[in-house]
């Protein structure tokens, strides 16, 4: 009696065992075989206007000499990506640059250096034709976080975030986001808002960061 | 002397027109580069900046010499694009120069020649960013202005994978199969 109770015992566990490997695994394959991945987008605590319990933001470094940047990193959302010269459009727009190229982001080279006294202009893409790109987490981003620029002359220009905004393209406010700060400041912007295959991306998301320090 | 440059650019194009037309070669017309044009990107720049020129007036050729003597660039090649011969960029002929740190704040006409073909002209407008340095007079640059376009919609572009989606759904299965099993056995009293 008991040997049979013993092997009845063992077939069970082994039956529990491959339906717990069966569920876990059908459960993964199920939500990793495609359909939607939705870049993160900001929340209303990020915006400037949502935030009503504001510690007082960061002391400001004072400017540095120009020097255009070479590479931008985010570490909080693992973002470490050489930087290309972008022009305008024909349009006056900011171009863009290479979607190809997953790992590259761009800064208005017409514009003021990162780091430099005025508004320097970030840019990249959240996604290309084959899927998430160097800007994809962006709108992951929380104010508070640090966005570090290397510098061709050698020093690396430490900015941190003051908020994180979603602006619709067909009303975008050119000034507070293009405008000279009085400052040093940047902008780092990707695509964002909402999505349908018709329209592409209907905004973008935009980070404003002041400097807050540098190092060599 | 622009307008010299004009006057000759139009006499050159009319007389390849008409020797195109006498020998019936046909010419290549691009749709999204303007005929007879030569496409400057971008068309403001602030000194010290990378200017990429493009046009299809050169045809099945597809190369010309780019004059940007006006602003100070010297001479450049245009070739043929990295599309080969099949590709949407064979006609388009694509040069590149830089603006000298030093030019001027003023609109100056580019010129490119095509080998044996027409001659195109384009204007590029040089912004200067303030004599003061550029933090200082912010207002005297040139800013973008809009949306950018950094998106595809490639993050949301993969369709369902069938066969993942049968063996997610066959393990599934099989997990089912294995609960009722032993929910079975439970019932029986074999002390699950």
């Amino acid at each position: 009696m008991r040997r049979f109770g013993n092997s009845v015992g063992t077939l069970n566990t082994a039956i529990a065992g491959v339906t717990v490997v069966a569920l876990c695994s059908g459960a993964w394959l199920l939500r990793d075989a495609g359909g939607t991945h939705a870049p993160p987008q900001p929340s209303a605590a990020q915006s400037v206007r949502g935030s009503s319990d504001r510690a007082p933001a960061p002391h400001a470094a004072a400017a540095l000499p120009p020097s255009p940047p070479d590479r931008i990193r985010i570490p909080s959302i693992r973002v470490d990506a050489p930087l290309t010269g972008l022009g305008l459009t024909a349009r006056g727009s900011l171009d863009v640059p290479p979607p190809e190229q997953r790992n590259l982001a761009g800064w208005y080279e017409a514009g003021t250096t990162p780091g430099e006294r005025g508004t320097a202009i970030v840019a990249g893409h959240v996604d290309n034709a084959d899927g998430p790109a160097v800007f994809y987490a962006l709108g992951a981003l929380k104010r508070g976080s640090t966005i570090e620029v290397e510098r061709r002359d050698g020093s690396t220009a430490v900015f941190t975030v003051d908020a994180v905004e979603v602006y619709d393209a067909r009303n975008f406010p050119d000034e507070l986001v293009y405008g000279t700060a009085a400052g040093p400041e940047l902008r780092v912007i990707t695509c964002g808002g909402g999505y349908s295959e018709k329209t592409g991306y209907q905004g973008n998301v935009v980070v404003f960061a002041h400097l807050t320090g540098s190092h060599a | 002397m622009r307008t010299a440059r004009r006057l000759r650019g139009s006499a050159l194009a009319a007389l390849a027109a008409g020797l195109v037309g006498a020998l019936g070669v046909p010419v290549a017309y691009a749709d999204d580069v303007g005929v007879m044009e030569l496409e400057i990107r971008p068309s403001t720049v602030a000194p010290g900046s990378e200017v990429t020129v493009r046009t299809t007036a050169c045809g099945e050729t597809g190369t010309a010499a780019g004059d940007a003597s006006a602003v100070g660039a010297g001479t450049f090649a245009l070739a043929r694009g990295p599309g080969g011969t099949g590709g949407p960029d064979a006609k388009i002929a694509t040069g590149r120069f830089r603006v000298p740190p030093s030019a001027q704040p003023e609109t100056y006409q580019i010129v490119a020649s095509c080998e044996g073909g027409p001659q195109v002209t384009g204007d590029l407008r040089v912004a200067l960013a303030g004599e003061e340095g550029p933090a200082l007079t912010g207002e005297e640059r040139v800013h973008p202005h809009g949306h950018v376009n950094t998106g595809v919609g490639g993050a949301f572009g993969r369709d369902r994978d069938p066969v993942q989606t049968a063996a997610g759904v066959a393990a599934l299965a099989v997990a089912a199969a294995g609960g009722t099993w032993l929910l079975h056995r439970r019932a029986r009293g074999d002390g699950i």
